[in-house]
């Protein structure tokens, strides 16, 4: 497995942001995590993807156990295996398009301009490279924030609401970057509270104030193969009604996703 | 791509790998200060502003005291050497003394020099000191003389204010000067002055009378002779004086004792310029050496004054040196002068630090405050660098050299601006011009750097303790 959770939780004072939750993602899959605003999606996110810490619990990224490890091999952790996309997008206000991309090409190891240009014509954005992102859209800085995430070939991409500030055009451009990456093997976890966004995903987990509530699969296929190698529905320990424990998936509905997909 | 991450990176070499990474580090530095001009330009600011008052107060304190030596020396001596022979100076310091003392001076310093030789003179019958002196020197050496009218020159004079109040001389007058020297009777000599001996000698302002060359001093018949204009009469007057007399100018005739106190022959003068000092100089008429030598006789100064440019110490140790030496002189330090050139010169530097030190805090305060600023604006970029695996010295890197640029800038543009007002100033307040100086300049701009940097260190370490995780969470 990529990624492994192990009861993990997350507690602020009295609020546990995430709640005693154990999840396995293999290399290639594609997961959702979904739920609505102050369910923990974002501080799972942090999570796994190196920026923060579990007050309990284990997780393991690539084999490597992340408490064991320093400040700085976590630094290198997130500049090696991780891609991040923001809502935000977070671009480097000074820095044009193709320099942003290469941000994290400097950070990582080499920079090379040529290989920021690519990555920028995969995104549609090559004639824009030398824009700055006050002078780009919304849609074409969240498109920069993918090249840049994908720029040093991460093996997971983590993405926090990746389409939250794009209209429909642009979501779709981005759901289309998404597939591409996937199907050529890119692990990706969106955290998201957009339904037709997690239903692009292979399979979508539910939080509810820290809580694990349901896990659905939009591919079988996805889903044999992951029980196949030994994968296993995520679960909680979390004690409160409704939390998925155990070795069985539990369905949710997802209030918003009829509206939007028609499903 | 994926197969870039396998086999791109190792394939570059690193040279390569430097010069590109450099690259990109000046390009996100550029990118901060040049695209963000409106914070870039406050911290250049507040880094100019401490270069430019740096450079100006250090420019000024190493300028003036030189400039203060220079104009403190144009306003007299700060030590006379008079002359100390067997014969308490009456013939003043000869030629080889003269230029012993003056090479003993030299060697402390540089120094300018004027030479006097006082004589005791009757004009109108009242005596009066005549200082003979070569003009270039005495003018050279006292700057501040006010003089109305021309230095003397051959056949002129230049009269002391109270002189010339005392007997209503306006320039243009004609004064006559009588001179009469009598060692023995010692009456009228001056002292402290090497005055040449007793002086009887009459005049009459206008009257343009001859002089009266006294024979009592070896070369008066000579110099008698030399400026008579008119009746002179060195043989009588050589007769005057007797060796016993106790009398000012006063002769024996038939048991009584005459004087030549009302004679009025003398050498006619025309007063070319009238002196105000506010000092004792406005009591003395001033002639040029050569006419006090033909009205007198021909010897070596009495006093020596120099403008020495070394300080109390070695001036001290200088005046020990002549006293002590085998000169037959006297030296005296003019500690007046010298004391107060010390003390304004330290109160200046006193000045200077006092101010340097509040302009450097409040350049700390101004440049840490803006780089605060900078980083708080800039606290999700700090935060994203971090998310992205930019390590924490990354970060420091990256924001002092920023603050460094910001101080260059500051600095170069703060010294040419402290540069202009110094100039300005020593123009404006000491008349002269000021070269710019290269070394003040570099260590304004390496301060401005030091500042920038040692300003920022609080916000870099706020920057450094930045949680991504807490900066870019969206709930």
């Amino acid at each position: 497995m990529l990624l492994e959770l192990d009861h993990i939780s997350k507690t602020y004072g009295d609020l546990n942001a995430v709640d005693d939750l154990s999840l396995t993602v293999p290399e290639g899959q594609w997961l959702a995590i979904v739920g609505s605003s102050g369910s923990g999606k974002t501080t799972l996110m942090n999570i796994i993807g190196c920026m923060d810490s579990p007050s309990r619990g284990s997780v393991t990224l690539e084999g490597r156990r992340l408490e064991d490890l320093n400040a700085t091999q976590l630094a290198d952790v997130r500049k090696n295996v991780i891609g991040l996309v923001f809502q935000k997008f977070y671009l480097v206000p000074h820095l044009t398009a193709v320099e942003n991309v290469m941000v994290a090409q400097y950070y990582h190891s080499v920079v090379d301009e040529a290989q920021a240009m690519e990555a920028l014509r995969r995104v549609g954005l090559k004639d824009r490279a030398h824009h700055l992102p006050g002078q780009l859209s919304g849609g074409e800085q969240q498109r920069v924030c993918i090249a840049r995430a994908l720029i040093n070939c991460p093996k997971l991409i983590l993405a926090d609401e990746p389409t939250g500030n794009l209209d429909e055009r642009n979501e779709h451009i981005v759901l289309d970057l998404f597939r591409q990456l996937h199907e050529q093997g890119t692990t990706i976890i969106v955290v998201t509270h957009d339904a037709l966004v997690a239903s692009c995903a292979q399979r979508e987990i539910m939080l509810n104030h820290g809580v694990l509530v349901g896990e659905r699969w939009n591919d079988e296929q996805a889903r044999l193969a992951y029980e196949a190698a030994g994968g296993r529905p995520a679960s909680t320990g979390a004690q409160v009604e409704g939390a998925q424990h155990g070795e069985a998936a539990q369905a949710f509905a997802d209030p918003t996703k009829a509206a939007k997909t028609g499903a | 791509m994926a197969a870039d991450r396998n086999t791109g990176r190792g394939a570059r070499r690193p040279s390569v790998r430097r010069m590109t990474n450099r690259r990109m580090f000046l390009t996100m530095l550029f990118g901060a200060v040049f695209r963000r001009r409106s914070r870039a330009v406050m911290a250049v600011i507040a880094s100019m502003v401490g270069a430019t008052t740096l450079f100006c107060l250090a420019a000024i304190c190493l300028a003036v005291p030189q400039q203060m030596s220079e104009e403190m020396r144009s306003y007299g001596a700060n030590l006379i050497v008079t002359g100390q022979s067997a014969d308490d100076g009456a013939a003043g310091m000869d030629e080889d003394t003269v230029a012993a003392v003056e090479q003993e001076v030299e060697a402390v310093g540089d120094a300018r020099h004027a030479a006097y030789r006082y004589e005791t003179v009757r004009i109108n019958s009242a005596p009066y000191v005549l200082a003979g002196i070569d003009v270039d020197e005495v003018q050279a050496l006292n700057r501040h003389w006010s003089v109305d009218g021309d230095w003397p020159s051959a056949g002129q004079v230049m009269v002391g204010g109270d002189v010339a109040d005392a007997m209503g001389l306006r320039i243009g007058s004609t004064v006559t000067i009588g001179y009469r020297s009598d060692g023995a009777d010692g009456g009228a000599g001056t002292d402290g002055d090497g005055g040449s001996g007793d002086i009887v000698a009459d005049s009459a302002v206008g009257s343009g009378d001859t002089a009266d060359g006294d024979g009592g001093s070896t070369d008066a018949e000579t110099a008698g002779d030399a400026l008579s204009t008119g009746s002179a009469d060195a043989e009588t007057a050589g007769d005057v004086p007797s060796a016993g007399s106790d009398t000012v100018g006063g002769q024996m005739r038939d048991g009584r004792v005459s004087t030549d106190i009302l004679e009025s022959d003398g050498v006619a003068y025309r007063v070319a310029g009238i002196l105000d000092t506010g000092g004792s100089e406005d009591g003395i008429i001033y002639a040029t050496a050569d006419d006090v030598a033909a009205l007198a006789g021909d010897r070596g100064p009495d006093v020596i004054e120099f403008s020495s440019d070394a300080d109390g110490d070695r001036l001290g140790e200088l005046v020990d040196a002549l006293n002590d030496g085998p000169l037959a002189v006297g030296a005296q330090q003019v500690s007046k002068m010298t004391a107060s050139n010390q003390r304004i010169v330290t109160m200046l530097q006193t000045l200077f630090w006092l101010v340097s030190i509040v302009v450097l805090a409040l350049t700390l305060v101004g440049v840490s405050t803006t780089m605060s600023s900078i980083v708080s604006q800039r606290r999700n970029e700090i935060g994203l660098r971090k998310a992205l695996g930019a390590p924490s010295s990354s970060v420091v890197a990256e924001f002092a050299v920023e603050s460094a640029l910001y101080g260059l800038i500051g600095g170069l543009v703060g010294a040419g601006i402290g540069y202009a007002l110094a100039r300005a100033l020593c123009v404006t307040v000491f008349e002269r011009t000021l070269a710019f100086s290269w070394p003040l300049g570099a260590l304004a701009v390496a301060l401005g750097m030091a500042i920038a940097v040692v300003a920022s260190v609080p916000p870099i370490r706020r920057a450094t303790r930045i949680d991504p995780a807490v900066v870019l969470r969206e709930e």
